[in-house]
This record gives structure tokens, sequence and C-alpha cells, in this order.
């Protein structure tokens, strides 16, 4: 597409309506837990905006994160993301190889320079001068350096991105580290997961066209609308816990009727992510419903927390208490769902 | 293997009524008082709320079956409903899929996403001038034959 044209009139030349941008962000607003009276301004925003440059570097990584991100759940709806953005590198994706890659690399940071997002999947090896992984004969370290000096922000999905994730994991051979390690100053944001949420990354990168800035983020750099509540919050089976039926093992009484897996080592309290509230493969289910535990594979250190299926030590330490009738639990979770909403709601007013 | 697994869906741990649907109900009362008093419109996420299917029957029981029903297609279907309480719209989005993208209780005299975008109208207007001058110069073409 012409590099001037607003998506709406791109889109508009393929027969899409404004209806389209109406929809998707009345879709993305009720995702990211925004207002839903933002989401005209939201489309007339994206609709305003021009297409977004991304240059995604994979580095120590199993690409788990691309197959995600490739799979966001509608076919139309979702997938307008694609139309938004152009992936001007990706390794996995794009059909150049060799040196024309790496040119398509370079221009397009030439090209956007200020403008362009870099996402980068996987950690980064620092041992040995970096020999671990290198591509184009030059390592990790160097390229991310290079690619986000003129970048607009620095997108890490995935765990090993955000928090070093398995390369990471004790003894770490390689001496991989976090991209927030080296990213300095650059605007940050980390989508972790292994892999992250699609609609988690998908969400983040619509709010950046939508606003031409940041979403809100916690202490660890993650999207609050995705990451601000724990996967115990938004659980289904909470009410199980809060009337303290639990499965014991994974194929005894309380398994089959669906009681809480905490005691099987659900890491769920200690988790934040979406899961619970966004589901995967269209919505279809989440570990947990699943009747399996939460790993908290986006938490740091996941791989190293003593075993996926050792329970957490203290049933009450770091746990929010809600009233113990199981209605209550709902009102009360309702209550706070709210509240979050409304307090994010504040602080978009204030940016808006 | 196969025997040892039980497939049998989690039992529904939420089959009763939170008290959801009256909340929202009481706010939608408010939202119409706004409407009229102010013309200001209103718009709640029934998605972000963690209602029941109870809650949900109550909610629909108190608003009503209205008399408009609009089917859209646009990036898979919506289906736009004014309930029976006037100025009030049940919206629900699905992506292709069937699956709810977002589901909307909107307080307006018509929702936003039925009218016509400016953008739009001069997109289909520009469409239409280029026709008619292709059919003209086609029609002159022929009277000239």
């Amino acid at each position: 597409m012409t590099k001037d044209r607003t998506l709406g009139e791109h889109m508009s030349r393929r027969g899409i309506s404004r209806r389209a941008f109406g929809k998707y962000c009345a879709y993305l607003a009720s995702t990211m837990a925004l207002s839903p009276k933002m989401a005209p301004a939201m489309a007339q925003g994206l609709a305003a905006a021009r297409r977004q440059a991304v240059i995604w570097l994979s580095f120590q990584e199993c690409t788990g994160c691309t197959e995600s991100f490739t799979r966001s759940y509608s076919p139309t709806l979702e997938d307008l993301i694609f139309d938004f953005i152009s992936l001007d590198y990706h390794h996995t994706l794009q059909a150049a190889s060799g040196e024309a890659a790496e040119l398509a690399r370079e221009q397009s940071m030439e090209e956007n320079k200020g403008k362009y997002i870099v996402v980068v999947d996987g950690s980064v090896p620092t041992k040995d001068g970096g020999v671990y992984s290198m591509i184009a004969g030059h390592t990790n370290v160097d390229i991310l350096a290079s690619t986000i000096e003129n970048a607009f922000a620095v997108v890490a999905v995935g765990t090993c991105a955000a928090f070093g994730g398995l390369p990471y994991a004790k003894p770490n051979p390689t001496g991989a580290v976090a991209i927030s390690e080296l990213v300095g100053n650059k605007p940050l944001i980390n989508i972790p997961g292994c892999p992250p949420v699609p609609e988690a990354m998908t969400g983040t990168i619509a709010h950046i066209l939508a606003f031409g800035s940041l979403p809100e983020l916690d202490d660890k750099h993650r999207p609050l609308a995705f990451f601000g509540e724990s996967i115990h919050d938004r659980c289904y089976r909470r009410s199980f816990y809060e009337r303290g039926l639990f499965a014991k093992s994974f194929d005894d009484e309380g398994a089959r009727k669906g009681w809480c897996l905490y005691e099987v080592g659900c890491k769920g309290p200690i988790a934040y992510n979406t899961c619970a509230t966004t589901k995967w493969n269209g919505g279809t289910s989440f570990p947990i419903q699943s009747g399996h535990t939460c790993f908290a594979c986006g938490s740091p250190n996941f791989w190293d927390q003593g075993g996926f299926y050792k329970s957490l030590p203290s049933r009450t330490s770091s746990i929010g208490t809600v009233a113990g009738a199981t209605a209550a639990a709902g009102v009360a979770l309702g209550a706070g769902a709210a509240l979050i909403a409304a307090n994010r709601k504040k602080q978009y007013s204030k940016e808006t | 293997m196969s025997n040892l697994i039980d497939r049998r869906a989690p039992e529904n741990t939420t089959p009763f009524v939170t008290g959801l649907a009256d909340a929202v109900l009481r706010e939608i009362a408010e939202l119409l008082d706004t409407l009229i008093e102010t013309g200001e419109t209103g718009i709640i996420d029934l998605h972000s709320l963690p209602m029941t299917d109870a809650d949900r029957d109550m909610l629909k029981e108190g608003l009503g079956e209205g008399e408009v029903r609009v089917d859209l297609d646009v990036a898979g279907p919506s289906r736009i409903e004014e309930t029976g309480t006037a100025g009030v719209w049940w919206v629900r989005h699905e992506g292709a899929d069937g699956r709810i993208a977002a589901e909307l209780i909107e307080v307006t005299r018509i929702p936003e996403i039925l009218l016509s975008h400016p953008d739009d109208i001069r997109e289909g207007r520009t469409r239409l001038r280029e026709h008619l001058d292709e059919a003209g110069e086609t029609g002159t073409e022929e009277l000239a034959e």
C-alpha cells in the first residue's frame, strides 16, 4: 500500500467500511477493560493512523510466540491487525533471505526512523562474547543494539524475551538475559507467556496505533489491561478454593468434580496473565478449564520454581481474601473488576 | 489410556443469581435519565461482568423484547436489537467463528455503528461519480458509432 495513505483510506479501497473499525475497537476496548465509550475515539485514531512498521527479531527462542501471534482467533475481526502493520522483517514469515532480508531491515529502519516498533522474541546470550546465537555474522547483542537505536518502542514478546525464560533457567549455560537488560531507557513493553496470549500481543500493538502511546504498564513493564489480575483472581474454580475443596491428585474425586487445583501445584495465585478471561484457541478453554494446573508461564523464573506439580508454600500469603460464600465471592470479584476498570478509565481519560 | 480420562465438562460452578442483573438494570435506568435530560448516550460492557446465565436471563426479562432487530455482516456477524425498553439496545458482535467479541448495552436513540460514517459516504459518492462518468463515456461512444 502507499505509505502516506491512512489505514481508513487503505481499508476503504479494499471495500472494508469504517464500521469494521468501530467493531474492532469495541472488541479491543472490551478485551482491554477500557470504557466502551472510548471505542469510537479509538476507531477514529486507528483510521487516521499510518500503517505501522514492525521489525521482528528472533533470538534464543522456539518460534512458539510467532505461532501464537499468527493464530489470533478470528479469521476476519482479529486478522485486521495484519492490515494495520507492515511486518518488514521476520525470519520465519519473510520471503526474502540472506543479504536481501538484512537489507529489508536496514531500509525499514532508515525510512521509519523514530517511528518503527521492534518486537523481540527470545532471550539474548551474553556469555563468551555472545557467540551462542548469531545472525548474518553478528551477535544478538549487536543486532538488538543497532536495531533499537532509532525505534519508537521495543515490545518483548514471550517469557524468554521478557524475563529470560527457558534459556535463563539454571544453569543458564549461555549467559542469557532478558531484553530489559539491554534496552537502556528505550520505551519497553513486556508481553510474557510461553507463548503469550495472541490477543495480548495484537491488542497492545493496536493500542499503540490508536492512541499513539504505550498502554499503561505495571512495574514489570506488562500492560495492565492483560496482566493486571492473577489467574486465581479470575478463575472460575475460585469458589472451590474459598470453600476449601481441592483435588489432591489428577484423577481423584475432586479432580473429576472440577475442584480447585491448588494442592496439585497450580500457580494461578502468582500468575498474572489473561488466560482465565481471554482464554485460548478462540476462547475455547485455558489450562485450568482443561483440568491442568497453571504453570505461571508468564512469570519470571517460572522454570525454576521448584516443580510444576509442587504446591505453593502458603495458601494464604499474597492471595486476596473474599467472602466465603460462593455468591458473595462472585459479586466481590465483579466489584473488584469494576473498580480496576474504573481506575483505568480515569487514567485513560487523563491521557486522552 | 482414553478410558482413564474423564471427558465430562466441569460441573457448572455458577448456576446462581448474583444480583448483577438488578445492578445493571438500575444503571440502565440512570443512563436513561441522562439520555432524556441531556441527550448524552451511555454504554455498559456486559462482556466484562462476571454474569451467570441466570443473571443474563433476568436482565433480558427486565428489559423486554423490542421491535427492531438488525443483522450486520462486518468482519463477522453482529446483531443489534432494541429491547422492549425504548432507547436501550443490546449489541452483540461476533467474530467469523461465532465467538462473542463484544456484548454491549447501548442507551441511545440509535447505536453509532448503524449510522453511515461520513468517510464511507464520501467514498461511496466517489465510486458512484466514477461509475456515472464511465457510463457517460461509453454512452457517448455508442452514440458516435
